[in-house]
C-alpha cells in the first residue's frame, strides 16, 4: 500500500474580508486549513503585505536611520510617501499611521487626519488601512471621523478596542468600513470583542483581528501560540466567532526594539544596523505569517522585498 | 408536591399559576409566573405602582392611600398588599404590560433553600453531648462510696455509660451538687468512641431545657442557629457580618493580617465578638439563657477554623500550602472568650485542605452527596468559592477566590439576605421599569445575592448592559434610571424617596464587575475541576448551589448569568446556607460527626493555582454568559431575540 501523507480535518474556514473597493479591492482569509498547510486545504488569498505611512514627519524623529533614509524625501508627505510605498517598493496595501492625533503629543485634530486620510486613499491603488493613536477615546473620535469622509471607500479603520469598539463599529457601519478590532493576546478576549462587534451590527465579513505580539526576542513564541490558538479555535472547532483574518503591525513592534534599532557604533558586536534591523523586521514577520497572519504591515522597504519573495515561495 | 390551593390568571396574556399557600402575596405570585408588574418599592405599598384590577375570585387587600375611591370601586388594588384565599382572575394594567411572549422569555425557576436529607427530621436528636438525668441511692453506713462512684455507677446502671471520666471543675462542685438536689441530678456527657467525659452536674432534672449552638464562621458573615436538643427543632437563627471585615475582604488578606504584630490576637477576638453577638441574638429569640446550651459545632474555612482558635494560618499560604490540622480536639468555648459557661464543649468540622475547610465537609454532609449514588456537583458561593464533584463512591474538590459580591461584599448597596434587602428583580424590556420585592415586604436599604442574580440576567436581556458588562450609555435617553452618577454608569433599582436610605439605590458599573468576576472564578473552577476529571458539566446528574444568596433563588436566571452551566432545571438544587446545615445535623446526631470525618477523609482536593489551564477558562467565563456561547444556548437565544427586537 502506497503511504499517504497525513492529513488533518477541519470544521471551518476564514472569514473572506474584502478590503478597499473598485479596482482597489482586495480579499483576504478564506483559508481552511491551518497556516501553510496548502496540502491540507484552501488557501484562496494571498497573505497580503502592506507598508506604514506616518502622518507627519515629528512623530518619526526617533526612528533609527535606516528606517529614515527611504523616505528622507517623503517623511511629512504621506500622500508622497504612500505613492512611494506602492509604487517603488511594492506595497500590496498602506497603513496610515495617525500618530500625531495622540492628545498627549500633537494632538492633531480629527477633522484634518481624516482628510488626510481621504487624500492619501484617492492617491493610490491598493487599498488603505487607517491607524488610530491608540488612544481609546481620542480614536474614537477620529476613526469615527475618518469614516465620514471617506464613506464607501472600504476603508480597513482601527484599532477598536473594548473601550471604544462601539463608535469606531458604529461609524463603520454607518459608513461601509472594515474594523480591526485589537485585544491583548488572548484568545478569549478576541472572541468576546467579536461578539459585541457582531452584536452591535458588525458582520464578520467586516472584521479583521489584531491579537498584537511582541516582536522576536520580546515574547514572540507565546504571541505565536495564541495565534495559532486562535486559528484553531476557527479551524478545528469550527467557532465562527474566531474565523477572523489576522492583522499585524510587525513594523511597529520590531522597530521599536533596541536589537532592531541600535546603531554599530553602540552595540559593535551586533552588526551593521541596517542589515540587522531589516533581518529582525522579516524574521518577526515571518514567525507570524507561520501563525496564520492574513495583512503584515512593515516598515523598512528590504523587509517587505524579502518577505514578498518568502510568501512567493510558500504559495507556490 | 404541596397541595395546590389556588389558581390565579393574568390576563390579558392568560398566564395562570398555581398557587400553594393560603394567604399568598399577589406580587410574589406574579413574579413567579413571570408576570411583569411595576413595583419599585419591594413590595411595602408605598409606590403605588403594582396596581392591577381584580376581575373575580377572593382575596384580602389592604385599601391604601394610592388607590382613589373610584379606583378601589372598580376593583383595583395594590398587588403587594393583596392576599390569595380564592382562585382569581387578575387583569394587569397597560402601564406594567410588554409582549413578553416575542422576547422568548422563560418560565422562572424560582428555588427556596432546600433541607436535604429529610430522613433526619422527626427523629429523636442523638447529640455528641447529651444529659442523662439519674436519681442515685443516698449513701448510708452500709454504702458509703465516694460521690464521684455513686454518680458514675448510677450512669452504668441506668444509661450503659462506662469508662466515664470527670472534669476536675465537675468534681469540684459535686458534693454540694449532689446534695442540693436531694441526690437527683442531671449530668452533661460528652460522647466520643474512646470515653465518656462528664462535663456538667446540675442539681435535679433539667432536660427540658437543652439547646446545641451551630455556627458557620464565614469569611464575611458569621450565621449562628440555636437547636432543642430534645425534638430536634431549630429554634432561632441569626447572622452578622465578620467583625474580621475591616482587617481584609479575603482569607488571604486575613493571613497577612495574621502574620503582624497582635494581628492573630486581634482576628481570633473579632472573629469572637462576632459569634458573641449572634449569640445573644439567638438566646434573645429563643428565650434561652447561655446556661442552657450543652454544646457547639462549628464549620468554617480552614483559615476561619485556624483564626478562630487562634492557630497561626501563615503556612496555608506559603507554597505548599499546609494547614495546622484538618482534624481538631474538641474545646471550651470559654476558653476563647465565648460568653458561654465553662462546660460548654465545641467541636470544629474537619478540614479536607488548605483551601476547603470545614464549611464544605458540613456542606457535603448536609446534601448528603456523600451516601448517593447520582453524581453531583456541589459549589458553595461564598467569599471562596468551593466546589466539590462525585457521589457516595469518589469527590474530588477545589476551591477559588471568587470575592463576597453575592454576600454583599463589594457591591455599593450589596447586604446580607435580611429584612429590607431587595431580592428578587424583573425589568419591563420597553420602558427598563424595575419589578423589586425585598424581604418582609418593607422599602429595599440594599440587595442581596439573588437580587443581583436577576438584576446581572435581566440587564443583559434588556439591553441595558453588554456582554461585558458595560452599560449602554445611548439607553440613558430613553430612561432616567440609566445615569452617569459619581461613581460612573448606573442604574437606578429604587429611587431615594422609597428606600429606607436618604439616597437612590443604584447598581453601578464596577458591581457589575464584580460579579461577573466572582461568577467567572466559581464556573471556570467547575470547569477545570470536571476536565481535571476527564467528566463534562453533561456529566452531571444534579448540582446543588449553596450560599447566602437569600431565601431562593432563580435558576434560570443563575444560568443565564453563567454562574451555574446551562441545563435542566429541574437537576439544579438550592442549598441555602449548607454549611450551617452540616453543622446542626452533626450537633444533634453524633453518628453525623462521624460521616462528617470520612467525608473530610475521602475528599481529594486538586489545587488550581497549579492548573495552567485556570487562567484561560477565567477570561473566557468573564463574560455574560460566557465566552463559550454555544455552552448557553438557551441564553444565546434570548440575547439574540431580544437584540432582534430592540432592532425593529
Amino acid at each position: 500500500m502506497a503511504f499517504e501523507f497525513p492529513k488533518d480535518k477541519y470544521n471551518g474556514k476564514i472569514v473572506e474580508v474584502t478590503i478597499g473597493a473598485g479596482d482597489k479591492a482586495r480579499t483576504v482569509g478564506g483559508e481552511t486549513a491551518m497556516p501553510l498547510c496548502n496540502f491540507e486545504g484552501e488557501f484562496p488569498n494571498r497573505p497580503l503585505v502592506a507598508m506604514e505611512v506616518y502622518d507627519k514627519a515629528e512623530v518619526c524623529e526617533t526612528w533609527a536611520p535606516a528606517c529614515k533614509e527611504p523616505f528622507a524625501d517623503v517623511m511629512g508627505d504621506a500622500v508622497a510617501w504612500a505613492k512611494k510605498c506602492v509604487e517603488e517598493f511594492g506595497a500590496e496595501a498602506i497603513c496610515l499611521q495617525l500618530a500625531s492625533t495622540d492628545p498627549n503629543g500633537m494632538n492633531t485634530p480629527a477633522e484634518e487626519a481624516a482628510e488626510l486620510a481621504k487624500k492619501v486613499a484617492e492617491a493610490i491603488p491598493v487599498p488603505l488601512i487607517v491607524w488610530g493613536c491608540e488612544n481609546d477615546e481620542k480614536d474614537a473620535e477620529t476613526l469615527a471621523k475618518v469614516a465620514e469622509v471617506c464613506a464607501g471607500m472600504n476603508l480597513v479603520i482601527g484599532p477598536a478596542k473594548e473601550g471604544n469598539y462601539k463608535k469606531i463599529g458604529g461609524a463603520a457601519i454607518g459608513y461601509d468600513h472594515v474594523v480591526v478590532q485589537q485585544t491583548p493576546i488572548d484568545v478569549n478576549m478576541a472572541k468576546q470583542l467579536n461578539i459585541l462587534l457582531n452584536n452591535l451590527g458588525v458582520p464578520m465579513t467586516k472584521i479583521l483581528m489584531d491579537p498584537q505580539m511582541g516582536a522576536l526576542g520580546y515574547g514572540i513564541e507565546y504571541c505565536y501560540t495564541v495565534m495559532e490558538r486562535d486559528r484553531l479555535t476557527g479551524l478545528k472547532q469550527g467557532d465562527e466567532k474566531m474565523q477572523s483574518p489576522l492583522i499585524l503591525d510587525v513594523g511597529k513592534y520590531t522597530w521599536k526594539t533596541k536589537e532592531a534599532s541600535v546603531s554599530v557604533d553602540e552595540e559593535p558586536a551586533w552588526g551593521e544596523a541596517k542589515v540587522r534591523g531589516v533581518l529582525w523586521e522579516t524574521v518577526s514577520a515571518v514567525d507570524v505569517l507561520a501563525a496564520g497572519a492574513d495583512i503584515l504591515i512593515l516598515r523598512h522597504p528590504d523587509s517587505v522585498r524579502i518577505l514578498k519573495k518568502i510568501i512567493d515561495e510558500l504559495m507556490a | 408536591m404541596p397541595e395546590r390551593r389556588y389558581t390565579v390568571r393574568f390576563e390579558p396574556d392568560g398566564v395562570s399559576i398555581d398557587v400553594y399557600r393560603e394567604a399568598e402575596n399577589l406580587l410574589r405570585v406574579a413574579m413567579v409566573a413571570g408576570v411583569h408588574i411595576n413595583a419599585s418599592c419591594g413590595g411595602a405599598g408605598t409606590c403605588g405602582k403594582c396596581k392591577v384590577r381584580i376581575l373575580e375570585g377572593e382575596y384580602r387587600s389592604q385599601h391604601s392611600s394610592k388607590l382613589t375611591q373610584d379606583e378601589w370601586d372598580k376593583g383595583y388594588r395594590l398587588a403587594c398588599q393583596t392576599e390569595i384565599v380564592g382562585d382569581l382572575v387578575v387583569e394587569v394594567p397597560v402601564e406594567s404590560r410588554y409582549e413578553k411572549d416575542v422576547l422568548g422569555r422563560r418560565p422562572d425557576h424560582v428555588l427556596r433553600a432546600a433541607r436535604f436529607q429529610k430522613e433526619y427530621e422527626g427523629i429523636v436528636p442523638e447529640p455528641a453531648v447529651a444529659k442523662f438525668y439519674v436519681e442515685l441511692p443516698e449513701p448510708t453506713a452500709d454504702n458509703n462510696m465516694s460521690d464521684m462512684g455513686r454518680l458514675g455507677q448510677a450512669l452504668k446502671r441506668e444509661h450503659e455509660l462506662d469508662k466515664v471520666s470527670t472534669d476536675y471543675t465537675v468534681l469540684r462542685d459535686l458534693p454540694a451538687v449532689l446534695r442540693e438536689g436531694g441526690w437527683k441530678a442531671t449530668a452533661t456527657v460528652m460522647r466520643t468512641h474512646r470515653s465518656h467525659r462528664i462535663v456538667r452536674v446540675e442539681p435535679g432534672d433539667t432536660r427540658g431545657r437543652t439547646f446545641a449552638l451551630a455556627i458557620d464562621v464565614g469569611t464575611t458573615t458569621i450565621h449562628g442557629a440555636l437547636l432543642d436538643v430534645n425534638t430536634g427543632a431549630e429554634v432561632a437563627r441569626a447572622a452578622d457580618y465578620n467583625a474580621q471585615v475591616s482587617m481584609g475582604e479575603d482569607v488571604i488578606t486575613r493571613i497577612i493580617a495574621a502574620l503582624k504584630p497582635g494581628g492573630l490576637e486581634a482576628l481570633q477576638k473579632r472573629a469572637v465578638k462576632t459569634i458573641n453577638g449572634v449569640l445573644k441574638e439567638l438566646l434573645a429569640k429563643a428565650e434561652a439563657e447561655a446556661g442552657d446550651i450543652s454544646h457547639a459545632v462549628f464549620a468554617g474555612n480552614t483559615t476561619m477554623t485556624q483564626l478562630l482558635l487562634g492557630v497561626n494560618p501563615k503556612y496555608i499560604r506559603e507554597a505548599p500550602y499546609v494547614p495546622a490540622a484538618n482534624f481538631f480536639p474538641p474545646f471550651r468555648l470559654a476558653d476563647l472568650g465565648i460568653r458561654v459557661p465553662p462546660h460548654v464543649m465545641g467541636y470544629v468540622m474537619p478540614c479536607v485542605a488548605s483551601y476547603v475547610g470545614g464549611d464544605i465537609t458540613a456542606g457535603v454532609l448536609a446534601t448528603g452527596m456523600h451516601t448517593d449514588p447520582r453524581l453531583t456537583l456541589f459549589m458553595d458561593v461564598g467569599t471562596n468559592g468551593e466546589i466539590v464533584i462525585g457521589n457516595q463512591d469518589w469527590m474530588v474538590s477545589a476551591s477559588a477566590s471568587a470575592g463576597p459580591a453575592f454576600e454583599g461584599g463589594g457591591v455599593k448597596f450589596g447586604m446580607r439576605a435580611t429584612y429590607g434587602a431587595i431580592e428578587q428583580v424583573r425589568i419591563n424590556p420597553e420602558n427598563l421599569e424595575p419589578m423589586i420585592l425585598t424581604i418582609g415586604q418593607v422599602p429595599p436599604k440594599g440587595i442581596c445575592g439573588s437580587a443581583m442574580i436577576d438584576c446581572l440576567a435581566e440587564f443583559v436581556e434588556t439591553g441595558i448592559i453588554t456582554q461585558n458588562g458595560k452599560f449602554n450609555r445611548e439607553l440613558a435617553s430613553r430612561t432616567d434610571r440609566i445615569r452617569e452618577g459619581e461613581n460612573g454608569w448606573e442604574y437606578v433599582l429604587c429611587w431615594k424617596d422609597q428606600t429606607q436610605l436618604d439616597q437612590d439605590i443604584t447598581i453601578i458599573e464596577p458591581d457589575i464587575d464584580n460579579l461577573i468576576r466572582t461568577k467567572g472564578s466559581i464556573y471556570s473552577a467547575c470547569s477545570v475541576l470536571l476536565k481535571s476529571v476527564g467528566l463534562h458539566f453533561s456529566d452531571i446528574e444534579r448540582i446543588i448551589i449553596a450560599g447566602g444568596f437569600g431565601q431562593f433563588i432563580d435558576v434560570e436566571k443563575a444560568m443565564a448569568i453563567g454562574l451555574l452551566p446551562e441545563t435542566d432545571p429541574e437537576r439544579v438544587a438550592y442549598g441555602g446556607n449548607t454549611s450551617l446545615a452540616g453543622c446542626e445535623m452533626a450537633a444533634l446526631h453524633r453518628d453525623r460527626i462521624d460521616e462528617a470525618e470520612q467525608i473530610a477523609t475521602m475528599i481529594t482536593n486538586i489545587e488550581l493555582s497549579a492548573s495552567n489551564m485556570y487562567m484561560e477558562e477565567y477570561v473566557a467565563a468573564l463574560f455574560l454568559p460566557h465566552t463559550r456561547m454555544e455552552e448557553f444556548p438557551r441564553e444565546a437565544e434570548r440575547i439574540r431575540l431580544a437584540q432582534q427586537i430592540r432592532a425593529q
